[in-house]
């Protein structure tokens, strides 16, 4: 019974097993490689010159190839198809055939150092797609780095001031443009900066998944991720609060030194570091680094959409003229509480004391000699009462009922602790003579004519402000 | 020529030139089988074939009637156990080199990525079938008349089976494996749920133990692996093979597989299994192995990247086939991952003992409204459960509308515990309806598993970032 059925059965299903163990065992013994290197051979043989290179292009043996670093914990198996990196007969080939370009290979033989090591990708795997690591299919967390970005990878081992003239021109160029464009007021690296953005330790070595590639649109990878978010921040992290916009160019130099914050996985065996980057000493090169990206050239005030908050003009001679460097010292060492101003002293940002007192000579260097005329707050007897009144007349609207400015008020939070704990002699000087470069006009007999006794009511009044909830 | 006469040398060499003849001999013991007598003896002298007849019903061969089911759980699992042996020569169960070591094997490893494939796919295979075959053993009515004890087998091995699996699915620690563990490791200490609602935990931290001995500490690492491992290739096979050596005994005991009443066993209606049992079995293995083999040509096995517990996959998930007790945790964490599996398991192993009618035995869906019984359940199961479902996602649960409500109200009353209660009572009135035991079988069992079905889908292809619903191939949203 039913044997004609399964014996039917058993010879297709046997048929159909041994053809497809074939096809298995066929595609089994011709990986993708060995095409690559038959090739190679070929253009080898054809290059070669001299008796001596014709018996080394006969003689190359077709097989699976590859370098087991263990000092540096990888497996590099590139070779299986770039077979002529290290081949002075490859050097017109093509690309994977070719030589490797340059003259690195002098000091970092393959055997010592791999590939992946300077280029990374997939050093394991033997097919084209799975080693550069590029598509989304390929899961692999650090993909082959595009030639624009290759110098970040000489900083691995060796430092700024040895590649500086050593042809790592983009590094050192974007280590610049880090330096310059005031990234740590938002961003700490190494315990220094503001706590806006996120922390950059180690960012260089971040897995893709770390970042949201979702807007990204080159390859979906953490440097095209880096480079676009520079040149838009908004498009690629839609609530993005970073100010610095970059053109192309500046962009793809600041990622290549983004891609050097790599946290220390070259064994000290491999690094060559000599000299340590200096840290700025001007006041103008600190307040580039840590206070450009907000306050800019900090002589207009700035209402900032993102923050919902206007960014005061520190630089501004009137806001000079009115503000001790004592006071000055102690906003930038505590920040302020509410806004976005971080608390840059040594616990919080990580700036020392010295460096802040350069920051703040290099803010009021063009302090005008003549201090205000005094207001002679003291003389008169102030009125909170008749202060509120005014000040709902007069100043809401800038300030806010509350006092609290923020979102859609062009005026500044005036219940945060620094102008409540400021001296009512400069508050009722500030209100007498407005602010120049900002919305602040003058209150006094210069501009909308308070009376002296006015404004000290407005002040007193204004003081109480914190008590209110 | 006598024995005697001949030298010692030529003895030697007629024993070579015996060779032919006395090594199969005797690996048959009974020498060529020729006679009906020496072709029984091939079996019952076999340690192998002797779990089965010197003779087979031909009801037994009937290819609609059992579907090869078992058969073909059972050559996936020999399939994945050779596979697996040549896994574990490259295989290494350390953090620092898991993850490598399956690299190494997908891409320098002759065959490794398609033995990896096959013993990945032959392995999830398992599962389908497994429960294939329950479905045919249970529809078929072949859980009476002295089999209750091997259905109840039948069950562990379905869960030893689903622990096999997902131990495996955790070695090659990429972000799978990971993520899978985490989820694995937080259902098996949900037994915190329960201790908690009773103010328990602080004195008998239960979940807290299960947790740590799966992971052999309190968070997915180090010690995870080799634990995990020694399940995968140790304990678990051990404990299958022994109930599995019995569930086979236990048949041949019970004279074979089942058929109905009707057949009588006599020489008209039985062939000897050496040929026709042999090779309808010969022709199962190779039709499975063919597949299996065509599927991992074509269709590589996960691999994913390194695990990473900062990046957390969103959703996390489960391997597909628990997606459906991941959608049930969803609700309730207890009752998901521990309540209502184990309520399931019992019900279905207690199935022969509530059910004894004598009647159909080895008849699909016992007889006509057996069929329309299990139509109609179907079709109300899938209404109810789908409209439990869309309400669930649509207006949410008892968190969303009243927020202090007590977490015991969640954990007895979620829209699992219901769809089980529901079950139960709809089979109930099946019996009360129809009458019949086995009506009220039929209905609990095909509820069962059309749950099973839609509860897998919909945490497979519905379910996106952080658990919420997504129409399939609709958009998730980047966090």
């Amino acid at each position: 019974m039913y044997r004609r059925f399964y014996l039917i059965l058993l010879l297709i299903s046997g048929v159909v097993l041994f053809a497809f163990s074939i096809l298995a065992i066929v595609k089994e013994l011709n990986p993708e490689w060995k095409g690559y290197q038959s090739e190679y051979k070929k253009i080898f043989i054809d290059n070669a010159e001299g008796p001596e290179a014709d018996v080394l292009a006969k003689q190359f043996d077709i097989g699976h190839k590859q370098i087991y670093l263990k000092r540096l914990k990888r497996v590099d198996r590139c070779m299986n198809c770039h077979a002529g990196v290290e081949n002075p007969f490859m050097s017109e080939a093509e690309v994977p055939y070719r030589r490797h370009s340059g003259d690195y290979l002098d000091k970092h033989p393959v055997a010592e150092f791999g590939c992946t090591v300077c280029h990374d990708g997939q050093g394991r795997a033997t097919n084209m797609k799975e080693a550069h690591g590029i598509e989304f299919d390929t899961h692999w967390d650090r993909p082959v780095l595009p030639f624009t970005y290759i110098e970040s990878s000489c900083a691995g081992c060796h430092d700024a001031e040895m590649l500086k003239n050593n042809g790592a021109i983009k590094f050192a160029a974007g280590e610049k443009l880090f330096r310059e464009k005031g990234c740590r007021g938002c961003h700490k690296l190494a315990g220094e900066g503001g706590v806006l953005g996120k922390n950059l330790d180690g960012i260089g070595s971040r897995p893709k998944h770390y970042f949201s590639l979702r807007y990204v649109e080159g390859d979906k990878t953490a440097y095209a991720w880096l480079r676009e978010h520079f040149v838009d921040p908004a498009k690629i992290v839609p609530d993005s609060g970073m100010k610095v916009v970059l053109n192309d160019e500046e962009a793809d130099l600041l990622t290549v030194y983004m891609l050097t914050m790599k946290s220390g996985e070259i064994p000290k065996e491999y690094r060559r570091i000599m000299n340590y980057p200096e840290r700025p000493v001007t006041g103008e090169a600190l307040y580039r680094m840590y206070c450009i990206a907000c306050h800019t050239s900090g002589e207009q005030t700035i209402y900032d959409e993102i923050f919902g908050r206007t960014i005061p003009a520190i630089m501004n001679p009137s806001f000079l003229k009115s503000i001790n460097d004592r006071l000055l010292t102690e906003m930038i060492k505590e920040g302020r509480n509410g806004t976005q101003m971080t608390a840059w002293k040594n616990d919080a940002a990580g700036l020392g004391d010295d460096e802040i007192q350069r920051i703040v000579a290099y803010i009021t260097r063009n302090r005008p000699e003549a201090g205000p005329e005094p207001f002679g707050f003291t003389k008169f007897s102030a009125d909170v009462r008749a202060g509120r009144e005014l000040y709902k007349v007069r100043c809401a609207f800038c300030h806010g009922e509350t006092g609290r400015g923020g979102k859609g008020f062009l005026g500044i939070d005036l219940a945060n602790p620094v102008i409540q704990g400021a001296d009512p002699e400069f508050l009722a000087v500030t209100v007498r003579d407005g602010r120049p470069g900002t919305t602040m006009v003058p209150f006094g007999e210069k501009g909308l004519k308070l009376e002296a006794r006015e404004i000290t009511d407005v002040v007193a009044y204004v003081r109480t402000l914190s008590m209110k909830e | 020529m006598s024995e005697a006469d001949q030298s010692g040398l030529g003895k030697f060499i007629d024993n070579i030139k015996a060779l032919r003849t006395t090594l199969p001999g005797s690996y048959l013991r009974a020498g060529k089988p020729a006679s009906d007598m020496t072709k029984a003896s091939v079996m019952f002298n076999n340690f192998f074939l002797h779990i089965q007849g010197v003779r087979t019903h031909i009801y037994t061969l009937r290819p609609g009637y059992t579907l090869g089911m078992g058969l073909i759980s059972l050559f996936l699992l020999v399939i994945t156990v050779v596979s697996g042996i040549l896994l574990t020569i490259y295989y290494i169960p350390s953090i620092e080199s898991a993850y490598n070591s399956v690299k190494d094997i997908k891409y320098v490893v002759f065959a490794g990525n398609l033995t990896r494939n096959i013993h990945k796919w032959a392995g999830e295979g398992m599962i389908i079938f497994v429960i294939l075959h329950m479905a045919r053993v249970l529809y078929t009515g072949s859980y009476k008349k002295g089999r209750e004890f091997n259905w109840v087998i039948g069950i562990i091995l379905l869960a030893i089976t689903f622990m096999i699996n997902f131990t495996g699915y955790l070695l090659p620690w990429d972000q799978l494996s990971y993520w899978a563990l985490v989820i694995g490791a937080n259902i098996a200490q949900s037994l915190n749920e329960l201790t908690d609602i009773f103010g328990l935990t602080r004195y008998f931290d239960i979940g807290g133990l299960f947790k740590e001995l799966l992971l052999g500490g309190t968070v997915p690492g180090e010690a995870a692996i080799p634990r995990v491992y020694f399940f995968h290739i140790m304990l678990l096979p051990l404990v299958m093979f022994l109930f599995l050596g019995a569930h086979f005994w236990r048949i041949r005991k019970d004279g074979g597989l089942t058929r109905p009443d009707i057949f009588e066993l006599d020489d008209e209606t039985t062939v000897l299994s050496r040929p026709d049992l042999l090779q309808a079995e010969t022709a199962v293995f190779l039709l499975t192995f063919a597949v299996v083999l065509i599927y991992s040509i074509y269709i590589n096995a996960p691999l994913k990247e390194l695990a990473n517990p900062l990046i957390p996959e969103n959703p996390a998930r489960a391997p597909w086939y628990f997606l459906g007790l991941q959608e049930l945790v969803s609700y309730s964490a207890f009752m998901g991952g521990i309540g209502l599996p184990a309520l399931a398991l019992t019900g279905l192993a207690l199935i022969p003992y509530l059910d004894r009618e004598p009647r159909y035995v080895g008849i699909w869906f016992s007889n006509k409204e057996g069929r329309g019984v299990a139509l109609q359940s179907f079709f109300v199961g899938v209404i109810v459960l789908t409209g439990l479902l869309a309400i669930t996602v649509n207006f949410g649960w008892f968190r969303d509308w009243w927020p202090d409500v007590p977490q015991l109200a969640i954990t007895m009353i979620n829209p699992g515990t219901l769809w089980v209660g529901f079950t139960m009572a709809w089979s109930l009135r099946t019996i009360r309806k129809t009458g019949s035991t086995r009506m009220g079988a039929i209905a609990l069992f095909t509820m069962f598993l059309l749950s099973y079905v839609i509860l897998t889908y919909m945490g497979t292809e519905l379910r996106g970032p952080n658990w919420e619903f997504y129409w399939p191939h609709e958009q998730w949203p980047v966090y």
